[in-house]
């Protein structure tokens, strides 16, 4: 018997039923715009603040986006087609889509995901308390071509991961290169448990007054309160992160729209693109996890949730001129889940040694990308760094994975 | 109080003459937590740490060395013996140790193998064959959840088939299954005897061998209302998710406030076993020690059992089939809330007391779970020999009047293709397993 337990098994979540197509969509539009208005944060007012980057090695930019545990039975099959309107039928079209993606490694998310980062199957601690022993794509990038800290971003829901998740342990790089590394749904769990501490859980019913308590959670834990990893030598926010912070928590509560914590660190994300446009923004979605307490419902929302988040993703690239024309995205989830019938409860969990599990798929498009296709060749997860670091121009190490060959820029 | 019941003679023989010395590091921790749990083992628990076991005991030391070679080969390249494992019981610092291991997989088909020896053994010596009894799964998808014609049976996939119901019997507050349970209403103003009666008085019934599983309250309710027209009748495992809600928001409560103090996920599980959850308990659960430690169990595995209803009945049924292998176990789904915006992402004792919003129920995010996990249940018995050839499984989905039937071709209705009545499916039923 077998204890069934996930690291970083999300209880509860703040997933609404599909929220991707109100039926007024027009007007949500147009109150959304307003509220953002009022926020001060329209494009061209962020723009005004930006000052001249320093552009680190080619110049290219790579946004990864990694979707927690998702099965092509949900996703890309005939049937899952339906949960990812925006990937199938937006963006494939314009995309490399790697039908078969291979997760050899440990299929628990703090593993999954830095044997993504870091081209090497990781077999550390499952709960985030060891960093991967081999350097990140943040540590060859910044130690490699002398790129600043600022350049190089994870904003991610998934609470199975901790802030050493941005650096190794890898004596020749370490957090002296690693990234900023923010977890936006810890700070809105914090909220949560503050205002219930303090007695003021209505204010956690009052939208008006979430942001007042997200707010007050931020400053009261600081960054390091939430696990964050942000211009670490500082002992309090550097001034621009904690106005990225503001105006992302201010577009989250004031939109109007779903609260979940992928839509937080979507507008995080969003936020850190407009202020920083780091080179390197690895942001993951986690909403699907909810699949780890039985509700099917809720976890198809969540892939839903995370196709129109990635495709609002791609449409900020669009937008940005600091990102058109010179970024490669690259969407795909840590692995699949358990198959339906097997002994560790089907979709609940990803634990099993199955192709449902272990084979998932991978969408690239922009800049690195030379022409739209469907790949049936599987490739590895590990094989993902050593593309991007190609693409960003870092020099080559010794790594697990091969370089994708048709994603060269 | 109960008597605490003791090791069979030879298991306490065999564990004296230092068996457990022969066992590989790995195989420990389950182990000795099932002897240390004797007394909160199910019937078929017992029988299958006994067979393993004693089968040890009867090989020679080079018999019992070959067994066990692959295992030990395979720890030995892990390095489990530099880990800090627990032998005394299972730890999540264990399974994520294990699990982590670039030779886990092959690690699980080495304990798999000597499994399979044991079980081998035991059926060529002591005939332990599976019963030949008939079994009965029934499922519920009651009335307010609005399954989808369109997709309901999709992904049963073919092993059975769909079958028209004619529910004109089953006006009023009760359910179709409670109905069935606890016996349909006649002409005369009398009431045929139900399923779970003819369940629990069947001459080879044992304890543990009927179970009744619900994500509300109704069914086990209208469950403890019936008294069993045989006096000897085994007793039934009744678990009803809201008779159990003071266990499971204390279980939550505790969980939650030991988070808290408390650094590693080990010290707080470590502190959740040894909780005193007797005056949670309902009075059919607080009786029965193999039932209260079954649910902690439950609700420590996790799965969403504190969380939704449905899962809960999900798993719990699923944990049934695994560690009882009952011979009848009826389930029925329910309703859960939407989550509320903000505080559904963390984790709260109770999100009513919590979040002022009134709660709003989701029906169709119900019925879509339910669908799944429906079938997940009836996956779930499938896996044990034991209901592979002679267990009906009715799942009905009673806002759409049908029910999918997996049955061997001696069940009365099976390819029935006219509208069945309750009482005709209730006599089917009847006849099946009695």
């Amino acid at each position: 018997m077998e204890i069934e337990i996930c690291p970083g098994a999300e209880i509860g979540s703040g997933l609404v039923a599909d929220p991707g197509l109100p039926a007024d969509l027009s007007k949500r539009t147009f109150l959304r715009a307003a509220s953002l208005l009022a926020a001060g944060l329209l494009l061209p007012q962020a723009r005004a603040e930006e000052t001249a980057r320093i552009v680190a090695g080619s110049g290219h930019k790579v946004l990864l986006v990694i979707v927690g545990g998702v099965r092509h039975d949900e996703s890309f099959s005939p049937d899952g087609l339906v949960n990812i309107p925006h990937l199938s039928a937006d963006l494939l079209p314009q995309s490399l889509l790697y039908r078969h993606v291979r997760n050899e490694g440990v299929t628990a998310h703090f593993n999954a995901i830095s044997s993504i980062l870091t081209g090497n199957w990781q077999h550390v601690d499952d709960w985030g308390n060891l960093a991967p022993t081999t350097p990140t794509l943040f540590e060859q990038f910044r130690k490699g071509l002398g790129a600043d800290k600022s350049n190089t971003w994870v904003v991610a829901s998934n609470k199975a991961l901790t802030s050493l998740i941005g650096a190794s342990s890898d004596s020749n790089y370490g957090p002296a290169y690693g990234a900023n590394v923010v977890f936006p749904k810890q700070l809105m769990l914090t909220a949560v448990v503050d205002a219930l501490r303090g007695g003021r859980t209505a204010n956690m019913a009052d939208r008006s007054k979430v942001e007042a308590e997200l707010e007050s959670a931020m400053a009261g834990s600081n960054y390091e309160g939430l696990g964050w990893n942000v211009f670490d030598a500082a002992d309090r926010l550097d001034p621009r992160v904690r106005s990225t912070i503001q105006n992302a928590i201010a577009s989250f509560v004031r939109g109007g729209g779903p609260t979940s914590g992928d839509e937080l660190t979507f507008f995080m994300s969003r936020e850190v693109m407009r202020k920083f446009a780091p080179q390197v923004l690895v942001v993951v979605f986690s909403d699907v996890e909810v699949a780890h307490f039985g509700s099917y419902a809720m976890h198809m929302a969540g892939i839903r949730t995370a196709d129109r988040l990635a495709y609002q993703l791609w449409q900020e690239v669009e937008a940005n001129p600091e990102y058109k024309g010179k970024t490669t995205m690259a969407i795909l989830p840590e692995f699949g889940r358990d198959p339906d019938g097997s002994s560790t409860n089907g979709f609940f969990n990803h634990r099993a040694n199955t192709d449902s599990t272990r084979d998932t798929w991978m969408m690239a498009l922009g800049a690195g990308i030379d022409k739209p296709q469907i790949i049936e060749r599987p490739i590895h997860h590990i094989d993902l760094c050593p593309t991007l670091a190609g693409l960003l121009g870092c020099p080559r190490m010794d790594e697990q994975g091969r370089a994708i060959a048709e994603i060269s820029g | 109080m109960r008597e605490k019941d003791k090791l069979p003679e030879n298991l306490q023989n065999a564990l004296s003459n230092g068996l457990l010395k022969r066992l590989p590091i790995t195989f420990l921790p389950f182990v000795n937590q099932q002897l240390n749990q004797w007394d909160h083992l199910f019937p078929n628990e017992r029988q299958s740490i006994e067979r393993l076991l004693l089968y040890v005991a009867d090989l020679s030391s080079e018999q019992s060395a070959d067994l066990f070679r692959d295992v030990v080969e395979i720890e030995e390249k892990m390095g489990v013996r530099q880990w800090e494992f627990s032998t005394t019981e299972q730890t999540i610092q264990n399974s994520s140790l294990l699990a982590r291991s670039p030779y886990f997989q092959d690690w699980r088909r080495a304990v798999q193998a000597v499994y399979d020896a044991a079980d081998s053994h035991a059926l060529k010596t002591s005939g332990a064959a599976v019963k030949p009894e008939n079994r009965l799964v029934l499922l519920d998808i009651p009335l307010p959840l609005p399954a989808d014609a369109a997709s309901v049976w999709r992904r049963w996939q073919g092993i059975g088939q769909p079958m028209k119901l004619d529910l004109g019997l089953s006006s009023g507050k009760a359910s179709a299954l409670e109905l069935l349970l606890t016996g349909i209403p006649n002409a005369d103003g009398g009431r045929s005897g139900g399923l779970l009666d003819a369940a629990r008085s069947r001459s080879d019934a044992s304890s543990a061998d009927a179970w009744v599983i619900d994500a509300g309250r109704s069914l086990v309710d209208a469950a403890l209302g019936q008294e069993s027209s045989t006096t000897n009748a085994a007793k039934a495992i009744l678990l009803s998710n809201g008779r159990l809600d003071l266990y499971r928001q204390s279980f939550s409560h505790e969980m939650n406030t030991m988070h808290k103090d408390l650094a590693d996920a080990d010290a707080v599980f470590d502190r959740l076993r040894k909780v005193d959850v007797t005056p949670w308990c309902p009075a059919e659960v607080a009786e029965e020690p193999a039932v209260r430690e079954f649910l902690r169990s439950l609700y420590l595995t996790g799965n969403g059992a504190v969380i939704y209803g449905n899962s809960f009945v999900e798993w719990a049924a699923s944990e049934a089939f695994h560690r009882a292998r009952p011979s009848f176990l009826a389930a029925q789904f329910g309703v859960r809330s939407k989550p509320k915006p903000f505080t559904g992402v963390a984790v709260f004792d109770n999100p009513d007391q919590v979040n002022p919003l009134p709660a709003v129920d989701d029906l169709p995010g119900s019925a879509v779970d339910a669908q799944m996990l429906a079938l997940y249940v009836w996956l779930a018995a499938y896996r044990y020999q034991e209901y592979q050839s002679s267990t009906v499984c009715v799942c009905l989905a009673e806002s759409l009047s049908q029910a999918y039937v997996v049955a061997p071709r001696e069940f009365t209705l099976w390819q029935e293709t006219e509208p069945v009545t309750l009482d005709r499916l209730h006599h089917a039923l009847r006849a099946w397993i009695t």
